[in-house]
């Protein structure tokens, strides 16, 4: 770390995957100051029932836009294709510069084993991007990192070939509601439901959207109420304490990056 | 190219081995995909597989027993091969060797009940494109298909391996409407399946269904007769010391026999492998008379079946 600031960059596949792993973490690190960057690796333009393409791209953009200032973040989209991720030379080089261009101590990503294929190859990506950050005449446009980030997985409930370990816990209670914010934010997903919904979803009367609406940030709460999931992750950090967690975030130490000793990794993440 | 044999049939059926010819950059099979019949089959109440293997043969020998099976209760499956199989033989190769392994296969498909195609992509040349995603995407998709069967994707040979990667890949993406739009989605995700392999890192293949073939083995043996650039012929590593010659009908027979026999042998390996998952579906009593089976894993990237639904995508074993 070149300060006491920490820098951090979150990898997702789709414009609100950040957010849904990292929203909380996100918001914690950045209300203590550090430096927090949400990149979606695709443009999302598959992601919706009825629009898709480049105004599908732009809306969800701004989506991104929403939860940046929700966060106290920057968050934002390459312009790839959704469905079409490939682990291409063109995209680690991408990522790598990204990740020098923040100069970040720690990032994360999908693991390369997630339900989706721009899951999957984000987590490949990424992977393939720690250690050649180091590399000086590796995209030697970009001033290479002295030392290698500590890169992190973001959870998944996936078991083969190996389950997720969540060898970190973070309890966002304090900032849940902020990630809620970014669900609503995240209108075309969430509220409208994203590719698998159909129109029906959509109310067309007030009532009916507050409903909706209601719904939708309820659904969500249930989805993060993760201590009960991560409890041991959690006592680790909190103690008795963290028996009170009600919502959580967990990561897991990949091997590629830097390899932080428990303490270490224990003082990088907030409380 | 099914080589998934035992170091002991592979010695049996092979008794040396000689280097592959080269790719050849001859004539095609079958063109781009077919046309899918529209058989509408659909609304019949059946049910609807696909299968996706590396080469020529692969469907056939990973599931030819339950594809004849589904067959004979009237449901549709397709057994699709991702390359044409051009460098599958010792002696000969390119557009002549795909031909020949084309006919081969539609024959195993009029003995087994199930339907047959090649994809015109060279042998040993599979790779993961997004151009390969969507043929496989489509292909899915155009039969509608409720169970989709593949490779892992840590088989033994490159090709299997991407199938495995390809289909994957494939699972959930076919259920988005605007990916592939030139090709209706799939409202539910179809159940994947990983056939059998014997290999055991990132982690060994799980016997989540074991289904006998006893009924059809006859079926599943003249499927491999039918291959017989592949077994009687012993394929890239076989030679010509191993084909008799054709007048000598006695000579004939006894090789037909001998790769009869390491079949035989070979698919009995699933049942003494798998015998606590054939007593899950058969009952103990009943799983230990089990002769020969094939068994599948579910991938975790399709719809996650409940018990209730594999029996209703399985519907060969006895009620309890």
């Amino acid at each position: 770390m070149a300060s006491e600031k920490l820098r951090v960059i979150v990898f997702g596949a789709h414009p609100d995957d950040c957010e849904y792993v990292a929203a909380g973490t996100g918001a914690k690190w950045a209300a203590k100051g550090h430096a927090v960057k949400f990149v979606a690796l695709t443009n999302g333009d598959v992601g919706h029932f009825a629009m898709a393409g480049g105004p599908l791209a732009r809306r969800r953009a701004k989506e991104l836009a929403a939860c940046g200032k929700i966060l106290g973040l920057t968050s934002v989209s390459l312009d790839n294709h959704d469905g079409e991720l490939m682990p291409t030379l063109e995209n680690r080089k991408t990522v790598v510069r990204l990740i020098r261009d923040w100069r970040a101590d720690i990032v994360i990503s999908h693991r390369p084993n997630d339900y989706h294929p721009d899951h999957r190859y984000t987590g490949v990506l990424v992977q393939d991007a720690a250690y050649m950050v180091t590399v000086p005449f590796f995209c030697s446009d970009t001033p290479h990192l002295a030392a290698n980030p500590l890169f992190l997985y973001c959870d998944d409930k996936f078991q083969k070939p190996a389950p997720f370990s969540p060898d970190i816990a973070v309890a966002i209670d304090d900032v849940v509601e902020k990630k809620l914010d970014c669900f609503e934010a995240l209108e075309s997903q969430f509220y409208e439901g994203g590719c698998n919904a159909t129109a029906d979803l959509v109310p067309s009367d007030a009532a009916g959207k507050a409903a909706r609406r209601k719904q939708v940030r309820d659904r969500m709460r249930g989805e993060f109420a993760r201590g009960e999931r991560f409890r041991k992750a959690l006592e680790k950090r909190y103690g008795k304490k963290a028996a009170k967690v009600e919502y959580a975030e967990a990561f897991e130490v990949c091997e590629y990056g830097r390899q932080p000793s428990a303490e270490e990794l224990d003082k990088l993440f907030p409380l | 190219m099914a080589f998934r044999l035992s170091p002991l049939a592979l010695l049996l059926l092979v008794s040396c081995a000689t280097p592959s010819s080269a790719p050849s950059r001859g004539g095609a099979t079958e063109g781009k995909p077919a046309p899918v019949a529209r058989m509408d089959g659909e609304q019949d109440g059946k049910l609807r597989i696909i299968a996706f293997g590396a080469h020529p043969d692969d469907c056939e020998w990973a599931e030819g027993g339950v594809g004849a099976k589904w067959a004979a209760l009237g449901h549709h499956v397709k057994f699709v091969s991702c390359t044409n199989g051009d460098i599958g033989h010792w002696g000969m190769a390119g557009g002549p060797l795909a031909k020949r392994r084309a006919a081969e296969i539609k024959k195993c498909g009029e003995i087994l009940g199930t339907e047959a195609l090649a994809l015109d992509i060279h042998d040993g040349e599979l790779m993961v494109t997004m151009e390969n995603r969507r043929t496989i995407c489509r292909l899915i998709r155009e039969w509608k298909a409720d169970l989709v069967i593949s490779h892992r994707p840590n088989d033994y040979h490159p090709d299997h391996r991407y199938v495995g990667v390809l289909v994957m890949d494939a699972a959930y993406m076919v259920t988005v409407p605007f990916f592939c739009p030139d090709t209706p989605h799939l409202t539910k995700n179809p159940v994947f399946l990983f056939s059998e392999d014997e290999f055991r890192r990132p982690n060994p293949f799980t016997p989540d269904i074991a289904v006998s073939v006893d009924d059809v083995i006859e079926k599943k043996l003249a499927a491999m007769e039918a291959l017989e650039s592949q077994f009687y012929e012993g394929g890239c590593n076989g030679g010509p010391h191993l084909v008799p010659d054709p007048k000598d009908p006695a000579a004939v027979a006894a090789r037909k026999k001998q790769v009869r026999g390491e079949f035989e042998e070979y698919f009995s390996g699933p049942t003494t492998r798998h015998r606590g998952a054939l007593g899950k579906y058969y009952g103990a009593e009943a799983a230990g008379k089990v002769r020969f089976a094939e068994a599948f894993e579910i991938c975790e990237y399709g719809r996650r079946p409940t018990p209730e639904e594999i029996l209703k995508l399985f519907p060969f074993f006895p009620a309890k």
